[in-house]
């Protein structure tokens, strides 16, 4: 009995001719809607992979099924901010070691950088439908450290989140679905620190085939993005970036081929930057990663590959 | 060019006035014309010209060709690469003598264990 036999589609009122009257919505019944901070989740999935440059080798063993440890060597230059727009690479070399907990109520994740960095995530289902997240990162610099901790609630067509962060920084977003495509949201944020505050809007609107996402905020950002599901393999994506205090105006477009040996994300943006990213499955829990990327106008090329071995 | 070399003919016809060569007369009259002056000047104008586009076509060239190198080339050894094993698994199948989709010998046993 493990393959049943599919029930055969019954359409006989369907192939009447009638006339397609506009499908009554059932505002009550509306589906939940995606993390406010995750509106832009399929747009950046295939424009902005994590390209890299040198070399790195990453390695997870599962001792349980809940418990697994991972290892990963990177070797390779790293940028480091500048005033001048020429870019000053160092070659740095980094051994990670790593220790997950995955649980459906409770995850935990923990990073160790041997140059003394310490990154640990927590996400922890304090109800059904409120959950607690939380994520440190401590480095031996000082001023350097941050921690957040984020509660957000889910309800039945809407989420909303409450942030809390150090340097006294407060936040809280909403969103909810207004139709069962669309879903409108807002954020305010407060930062103590750097005294400065702002608020945000975002509109999301999304079928089987495609996503159009619009963000503005009161820093200045506006953010839309526009993703089509080509066929099951192929995802083309835009996307634009305002910035109205810096000037600053960016489009990109990219594609993203998920075929059956290998994964395939390709971009270019109007800053005559173009990447890719290729990760080939050689056998089974082994994958092959190339990345380039290439900024014609700034001459910088930046090119890596790497070894991923279990997950 | 054109004003050094007829400074120095200036300078040999007052010398000797007399004693001038016919050939240096005729180039003379030749390399001092508008027309050959004219015609330098479009000469060189001309050789710039083609040269910055030549240096601006090269660099759009390059441009275009590394691009083409990074974002197109994987793509086109990767669906070929897609295409093979497609075939193969046909292949494969018909090789095997595969039954028609649909009615596979697993799902004839359910069917039969099942009534």
């Amino acid at each position: 009995m493990a393959t049943l036999v599919p029930p055969p589609a019954t359409t006989p009122e369907a192939s009447k001719p009638t006339v397609i009257e506009p499908e009554k919505v059932d505002y009550l019944n509306l589906p939940c809607p995606i993390p406010y901070e995750e509106i832009h989740r399929e747009a950046l999935i295939s424009l902005k992979p994590e390209l890299f440059e040198g070399m790195r080798f990453d390695f997870t063993k599962g001792l349980s099924p809940k418990f697994s440890l991972s290892h990963s060597v990177f070797m390779g230059p790293t940028e480091i901010p500048s005033q001048s727009s020429e870019t000053i690479k160092i070659p740095t070399a980094h051994y990670e070691f790593g220790a997950n907990f995955i649980d459906p109520k409770l995850m935990l994740f923990g990073r160790v950088l041997t140059d003394g960095r310490v990154n640990a995530r927590l996400k922890c289902d304090l109800s059904e439908n409120l959950t607690l997240k939380a994520n440190a990162q401590l480095t031996n610099e000082p001023h350097m450290s941050h921690g957040m901790v984020n509660f957000d609630y889910k309800g039945k067509d809407y989420r909303t989140q409450f942030q809390l962060g150090n340097g006294a920084l407060f936040g809280a977003s909403y969103i909810q679905s207004v139709t069962p495509h669309l879903s409108l949201g807002g954020e305010v944020f407060w930062a103590g620190q750097h005294r400065k505050s702002g608020i945000g809007y975002a509109a999301r609107y999304n079928t089987d085939k495609m996503v159009a996402t619009g963000q503005v905020a009161s820093t200045g950002m506006v953010a839309l993005g526009y993703v089509q599901k080509v066929s099951e393999k192929v995802t083309l994506a835009s996307d634009f970036m305002y910035n109205y205090m810096s000037g600053d105006v960016t489009a990109s477009f990219g594609y993203d081929y998920i075929l059956r040996q290998c994964r395939l994300r390709g971009k270019i943006d109007s800053n005559g930057c173009t990447s890719a990213f290729l990760e080939e499955r050689l056998s089974m829990g082994l994958n092959f990663i190339l990345s380039a990327e290439i900024d014609h106008r700034k001459k910088d090329y930046k090119f890596g590959f790497g070894l991923t071995v279990g997950e | 060019m054109a004003s050094q070399s007829g400074k120095r003919l200036s300078l040999s016809r007052s010398n000797s006035s007399g004693s001038e060569g016919i050939i240096s007369r005729v180039s003379s009259t030749v390399s001092q014309s508008p027309i050959v002056y004219r015609g330098k000047r479009a000469a060189s104008d001309a050789a710039y010209v083609t040269k910055r586009l030549m240096k601006s076509t090269g660099k759009a060239a390059w441009i275009a060709g590394t691009t083409f190198l990074i974002l197109v080339l994987p793509l086109i050894v990767e669906m070929d690469r897609e295409q093979q094993l497609n075939e193969l698994e046909l292949q494969q199948a018909s090789l095997l003598g595969a039954p028609p989709v649909g009615s596979t010998p697993k799902d004839f046993f359910s069917v039969k264990g099942g009534g």
